[in-house]
C-alpha cells in the first residue's frame, strides 16, 4: 500500500541481517571474553588487557579480549550473562557470589588445588567465599581490604603519636580532634563498602553476631550487640557530623582531600589518589588496621575471583587459560602492576616483592587474617546477600545513632533477618 | 494575558522578576557545571573560598576528557541512536495515533488502554527478559538493541502526544478533502499531518530527549566502550570506585548538552513559526 | 450533510488498477488496523512479552541462576509484613505527590511568564529546557557537588552571609534528604511541563483574551475560562507522563542517596533494584516492581476514559 512502510521493513531487516552476519562471523574467531569490573588501579587492567592478553594470543593463538563494567555493575552484568546464558566465557566474581551463582559455574577445584600446591597453601577464610559444597566454583585473586584511613599530622598535633588500638581509645582521640576542627567521618549511609566496612567488624569485634553458623537462629538479639550499637551512637555523637548518615561511598574521599575529616574507613583509593593528585595531603596520609574491641579485632572479607560460566562453548579452553594466568609467572607481575591494591589469598605470596615499595599498604596484608564476610558467622548464602541489600546492619546502626533507642533499632534487625533468613 | 505591558513597573513584576528567577533557578547548576569543569583540582577540593568563581582557570578537564576516553565516539553513538529511534517512534506513533484519535472502530479503545499500559510497566521489570531477547537476536553490545527498546519508552508517548493534537483538528477538514476524491491516506498525509507539524516538532523533541538521556537499557546492552552512550560512557569510565573524576565529569556533561540545546534553540524557532502560521483556530 | 465516508470512497474517481483493493484498504477498520499493527507488534513483543514474563517472575520464589518455584501470591504476602515497604510506599508517594505539585505550578508559572514578547526569547527558551535535556546521569553528578554540606555553594553562602553557623546536611538528614531529591527531580521536570503548556497558551488567540476583557473579566477569570480548558488535553496528558516516569524514577535517587539515610528516600525502583539485583531474589524484585500496579494504573485507566470522551 504504501512505499513508505516497504522502505522500513527492508531497511529493518537488512540492519537486522547485516547484524546478525557479522556476529556469526565473530564466531569463527577463536576468542574469549573475560568481563571484569574495572579496577580502581587503571595500570591493572591496562596490564591484563595489552600484555597478558598479547602474551596468551602470542602462545596460543587464542585472542582475550577484556569487557570492562563499571564499578558496582558487575552483578548485574553477571546477572544477565547467567539468567541469558550469554556472554563471556570468564567472569569476574566476588564476596559469596559463588554461592548465588553456583548452578551456572563451572567446577573448578583442579585449578585451585593445582595452584595451592604451587604457590599456596590458600589462607582458611577464602574458603568460605568460593568454596560451594565442597567444590571450588571460583579462584581468588586477591582481596581489597577496608582499613582506617587517617591523617598523622593532625592526630599527633592532638597528642596521638601512633593509632588508637581500641576502638574507645578511637573515640577519645576523636573527640580531641573534632574539637581541634578536623572530625572524624565514617560512612553510614547506603553505599556498599566504606559502610560495611567498619561497621561489621564493630559488631564482631564486641561479640555481636547476626545469625549462627547454620543460619537457624538469629542471635543479633543480645547484649553483645547493644554494648556495639551504644558505642557506635557515642562515637557518631562525639566525633563525626550529620551529613555522615547519608554517606554514599565517594564522600569520605571528597571529604579527606577537602581536608574534613581526619579519619575514615576506606579501601586504598584514597592514598593512591593522593599520591597521584594531592600529595601534601597523600604525605601524612597513613593506614591502619580496625580497632579491636573487647571480644577481638575483625576487618571485612572483599574477595576478588574469576569464575568460568556453565555455558562456554569451550569450557577446558577457558581453565587452560585461568591456569595460564595463575601461574606464578604471570600472577605475580599482574599482582605487581596492581600497586599491592589485591592482597593475595595465597601463602606463598607473603613476602611478594609487591609490598616492599609502600610499607604503608602493609596493613592490608595483615589485616587478611582477620577478615570475615559479612553475615560471619552465618552461611554465606542468598540470604546473606539479601540482608546485605536490605541494609539490615547498616540502617540498624544509623537508626541508633540519629536518635532511635537501641532496643528499637535492634528488634527492627531481628525482625528484618528473621523474615530473611527465614529463621527462628 | 496580557502581552507586551507598557509600564516599566508592571513588565518588572509579571515579566523581569520572575523570569529571573526562572532563569537563575534552571541555569544555576549548569554554571556550576561549567566552573567545575575548568577548575584545577587543588581549587576544586578547597572548602574556604569562594566557590563561584574560578581563580585559575584550566582546560586540562576538557583535554583529560577528549584524548583519554572514547568521548567524541560515545557523542556519535549518542546522536545516531537518538536520531533514529526518534525518527522510527514518531512515524510508529503517528501511524498509532492517527486512527486512535480519529476514527472509531472495534478494538480501538482497547488498543489506547493497551498502549498507555505499556507505561504501567516499570523498566527495571522489563530488562532481564529484553536481555534475553536481545541476546536471542545476537544484538549484544550492538547500537541496533538499543535503537530496538528505546522506541518502547518513545513510541507509547509519541502516540499520546500526537493524539492530542490530532483529536484537535476538525473534522469537516478531512471529510471535505475526501469528498473532493482523497483516499485515507492523502487526507491524512496532505491535509491533518501539515497542521499537526508542531505537534510531531513537539513530540520529536521530547522523544529525542528521551532517548538520550536513557540509561538502564544501554547500561546492560551496550558494555563495549565503543559503542557506549554519553550518560553510560561518562559514569562508568569517569567513575573508578570512589574516585570520580569531577572535572572530567562536568565537562561530558556540558559537552554533551550545550550542543544539543543548539539544535533545540533551532527548532523551537520553526515550531513557533508553524503555530502562529497555520493551526489558530477562531 | 453526514455522508458516510464509505460510499464516497465508492463513488471517488480511483486511480489505479485493482479498485477493488483499494476500496477494501479504504474501509474505517482495515485502514485503521493497518495503520496500526506495526506499532501494536512492536509493543506486543518487546512490551508485553516481558510485562507477562515479569508477573510470573513475581509469583515464583526465583533466586538468580536457579530455577524458579512456583508460589503464588507469597511474595506479595512478605512484602506487606515488611515494614521497610510500607515506608517505600509513603516515600514514593510523598515524592511523586510534591514533585508533581510543584512541576505542575512552576511549569505554568514558567509558560505565562515566557508568554510574553521580550527580545531575545527564543533563546531563553531554549536555555530554559537545559535541564529536561542534559542527561540525568550527568546533572545529578553537578547536584551531588551542590548538595554536598562541605563542599556545597548553597551553605557556602548561607554561611558565609551569616544566616546560619553550620551547614545544613542535605542528603544526611532525613527530611533534608526527602526534601533535595524533590529539589533535584522538579528542577529536571519542570521545563517539559513548561514549554508544552507554553505551546498549548500560544495556539490562544489573543482576540480571545480581549473579547474577555471586554466583557469585564478579570485576569484571573481569564485565566480560569479562557486559557484552562484549552491546555487541559495537553495538561492532563503531560501530568499523566510524568507522574508515570516519577514513579519509576531511578537514576537520580539511585546516584545522590541510594535510599538512604535509613531508607528515608528508598522508592520502588531502588527497592526492586536492590533486591532484584543485588540480592538476586528476582521474584521478590519483580513483586516489588509490580506493587506500584494497581495505583498506576486506576489512574492510567481513569484518564484514558476521561480523554475519549472529550
Amino acid at each position: 500500500m504504501t512505499t513508505r512502510r516497504d522502505f522500513l521493513t527492508t531497511t529493518a531487516g537488512a540492519v537486522a541481517g547485516a547484524t546478525l552476519g557479522v556476529g556469526r562471523a565473530a564466531a569463527a574467531l577463536k576468542a574469549m571474553t573475560v568481563v571484569r569490573e574495572s579496577s580502581f588501579i587503571k595500570p591493572f587492567d591496562d596490564y591484563f588487557a595489552k600484555t597478558l592478553a598479547t602474551d596468551y594470543e602470542k602462545a596460543t593463538g587464542i585472542k582475550i579480549n577484556y569487557e570492562a563494567v563499571s564499578v558496582g555493575g558487575m552483578l548485574t552484568r553477571l546477572t544477565t550473562i547467567a539468567e541469558t546464558k550469554q556472554g563471556p566465557e570468564i567472569a569476574m566474581t566476588a564476596l559469596n557470589w559463588p554461592h548465588l551463582f553456583d548452578a551456572s559455574l563451572v567446577d573448578v577445584t583442579d585449578l585451585a588445588t593445582e595452584i595451592g600446591k604451587k604457590i599456596g597453601p590458600w589462607h582458611d577464610n577464602i574458603l568460605d567465599a568460593v568454596v560451594v559444597n565442597k567444590k571450588w566454583k571460583a579462584l581468588p585473586w586477591g582481596n581489597i581490604g577496608q582499613l582506617e584511613v587517617y591523617r598523622t599530622d593532625w592526630f599527633k598535633e592532638a597528642g596521638v603519636n601512633k593509632f588508637p588500638d581500641t576502638w574507645e581509645d578511637l573515640l577519645s582521640a576523636g573527640r580531641l580532634l573534632k574539637k581541634a576542627g578536623h572530625p572524624f567521618g565514617f560512612e553510614l549511609g547506603h553505599g556498599f563498602g566504606d559502610n560495611h566496612g567498619w561497621l561489621y567488624p564493630l559488631l564482631w569485634s564486641y561479640g555481636g553476631r547476626e545469625v549462627d553458623r547454620e543460619g537457624k537462629t538469629v542471635l543479633i538479639d543480645s547484649d553483645e550487640t547493644a554494648k556495639a550499637v551504644d558505642f557506635c551512637r557515642r562515637f557518631y555523637k562525639e566525633t563525626m557530623f550529620e551529613d555522615v548518615l547519608g554517606w554514599t561511598d565517594v564522600n569520605n574521599n571528597k571529604a579527606f582531600f577537602g581536608e574534613q575529616i581526619s579519619c575514615t574507613n576506606n579501601a586504598s583509593s584514597i592514598l593512591v589518589v593522593g599520591k597521584r593528585d594531592f600529595p601534601e595531603i597523600a604525605k601524612v596520609t597513613d593506614h591502619a588496621m580496625n580497632p579491636q574491641g573487647p571480644k577481638g579485632r575483625f576487618h571485612l572479607l572483599n574477595p576478588v575471583s574469576h569464575a568460568v560460566l556453565t555455558h562456554a562453548p569451550d569450557v577446558a579452553a577457558a581453565k587452560a587459560f585461568l591456569r595460564w594466568l595463575y601461574d606464578d609467572k604471570q600472577l605475580s607481575r599482574w599482582l605487581t602492576s596492581g600497586d599491592a591494591y589485591y592482597a593475595p589469598f595465597l601463602n606463598g605470596y607473603d613476602n611478594h616483592p609487591m609490598w616492599g615499595p609502600e610499607p604503608r599498604y602493609l596493613p592490608y596484608k595483615e589485616s587478611l587474617k582477620t577478615s570475615r564476610l559479612h553475615g560471619w558467622p552465618g552461611p554465606p548464602s542468598h540470604a546473606m546477600s539479601e540482608s546485605v541489600a536490605k541494609y539490615v546492619l547498616v540502617d540498624m546502626f544509623a537508626k541508633a545513632c540519629r536518635g532511635d533507642s537501641t532496643k528499637a533499632v535492634i528488634a527492627e534487625a531481628a525482625t528484618q533477618l528473621k523474615q530473611i533468613y527465614k529463621a527462628k | 494575558m496580557i502581552i507586551g505591558e507598557r509600564t516599566f513597573g508592571r513588565r518588572l513584576l509579571r515579566l523581569y522578576l520572575p523570569l529571573a528567577l526562572f532563569v537563575v533557578g534552571m541555569l544555576f547548576p549548569f554554571y556550576w557545571m561549567l566552573i567545575t569543569s575548568i577548575k584545577p583540582n587543588r581549587e576544586l577540593y578547597n572548602a574556604k573560598i569562594m566557590p563561584l568563581i574560578v581563580y585559575q582557570p584550566t582546560l586540562k578537564h576538557y583535554v583529560d576528557l577528549l584524548y583519554e576516553t572514547n568521548f567524541l565516539t560515545w557523542t556519535y553513538n549518542t546522536m545516531l541512536v537518538a536520531v533514529v529511534t526518534t525518527i522510527l517512534s514518531l512515524v510508529i506513533g503517528t501511524m498509532m495515533a492517527y486512527p486512535l484519535a480519529r476514527m472509531r472502530f472495534p478494538g480501538t479503545a482497547v488498543v489506547a488502554i493497551g498502549v498507555a499500559a505499556t507505561y504501567l510497566v516499570p523498566q527495571p521489570l522489563l530488562f532481564i527478559p529484553m536481555a534475553d531477547i536481545i541476546n536471542r537476536l545476537e544484538l549484544g553490545n550492538t547500537l541496533t538493541a538499543v535503537m530496538l527498546t528505546y522506541p518502547t519508552l518513545l513510541i507509547p508517548f509519541c502516540a499520546w502526544l500526537l493524539m492530542g493534537y490530532f483529536k484537535s483538528v476538525p473534522r469537516e477538514l478531512e471529510e471535505s478533502a475526501r469528498i473532493d476524491g482523497a483516499s485515507r491516506w492523502q487526507a491524512m498525509a496532505r491535509i491533518i499531518l501539515p497542521l499537526c507539524v508542531p505537534g510531531l516538532l513537539s513530540a520529536g523533541i521530547f522523544a529525542f530527549t528521551l532517548a538520550q538521556n536513557e540509561f538502564l537499557y544501554a547500561l546492560i546492552f551496550l558494555a563495549r566502550s565503543d559503542v557506549r552512550t554519553v550518560p553510560i560512557g561518562a559514569i562508568t569510565e569517569l567513575i573508578r570506585g570512589d574516585v570520580f573524576y569531577w572535572g572530567q565529569l562536568m565537562a561530558a556533561a556540558l559537552l554533551g548538552a550545550v550542543p544539543v540545546a543548539v539544535i533545540y534553540s533551532f527548532f523551537v524557532e520553526y515550531y513557533v513559526a508553524g503555530l502562529t502560521a497555520g493551526s489558530v483556530k477562531g | 450533510m453526514s455522508v458516510r465516508p464509505a460510499t464516497l470512497a465508492r463513488t471517488a474517481p480511483v486511480a489505479g488498477p485493482r479498485p477493488a483493493l483499494r476500496t477494501f484498504l479504504e474501509r474505517e477498520g482495515i485502514f485503521g488496523w493497518l495503520m496500526l499493527a506495526p506499532g501494536v507488534l512492536f509493543l506486543l513483543g518487546f512490551v508485553a512479552y516481558p510485562f507477562f514474563y515479569g508477573i510470573f517472575l513475581s509469583l515464583q520464589e526465583r533466586r538468580v541462576a536457579n530455577p524458579g518455584t512456583f508460589v503464588g501470591f507469597a511474595n506479595f504476602v512478605t512484602l506487606a509484613h515488611d515494614a521497610v515497604f510500607w515506608q517505600v510506599v509513603r516515600n514514593t508517594l510523598v515524592y511523586v505527590a510534591v514533585t508533581t505539585v510543584l512541576k505542575l505550578a512552576g511549569g505554568l508559572g514558567m509558560a505565562l511568564v515566557m508568554n510574553q514578547a521580550f527580545r531575545g526569547r527564543n533563546l531563553v527558551r531554549a536555555f530554559l529546557l537545559l535541564p529536561f535535556i542534559v542527561p540525568t546521569a550527568l546533572s545529578t553528578i553537578a547536584w551531588m557537588w551542590i548538595l554536598d554540606p562541605t563542599f556545597s555553594v548553597v551553605n557556602w553562602l548561607l554561611v558565609h552571609g551569616k544566616l546560619i553557623t553550620s551547614g545544613y546536611s542535605f542528603l544526611g538528614n532525613a527530611t533534608l534528604a526527602m526534601g533535595s531529591l524533590i529539589v533535584v527531580n522538579t528542577w529536571r521536570g519542570m521545563p517539559f511541563y513548561g514549554i508544552t503548556l507554553l505551546a498549548g497558551l500560544q495556539t490562544i488567540s489573543y482576540d480571545l483574551y480581549e473579547a474577555a476583557a471586554i466583557d469585564g473579566a478579570t485576569g484571573f477569570q481569564r485565566f480560569l475560562y479562557v486559557t484552562l480548558p484549552v491546555i487541559k488535553p495537553v495538561l492532563i496528558i503531560v501530568t499523566m507522563f510524568s507522574v508515570i516516569f516519577t514513579f519509576g524514577d531511578f537514576q537520580l535517587i539511585y546516584a545522590l542517596t541510594h535510599g538512604g539515610p535509613a531508607n528515608a528516600t528508598h522508592v520502588f525502583s531502588t527497592l526492586s533494584f536492590d533486591i532484584g539485583m543485588s540480592a538476586g531474589q528476582l521474584g521478590m524484585g519483580a513483586a516489588v516492581a509490580l506493587a506500584i500496579l494497581p495505583a498506576l494504573a486506576l489512574l492510567i485507566v481513569g484518564l484514558t476514559i476521561y480523554l475519549r470522551r472529550e
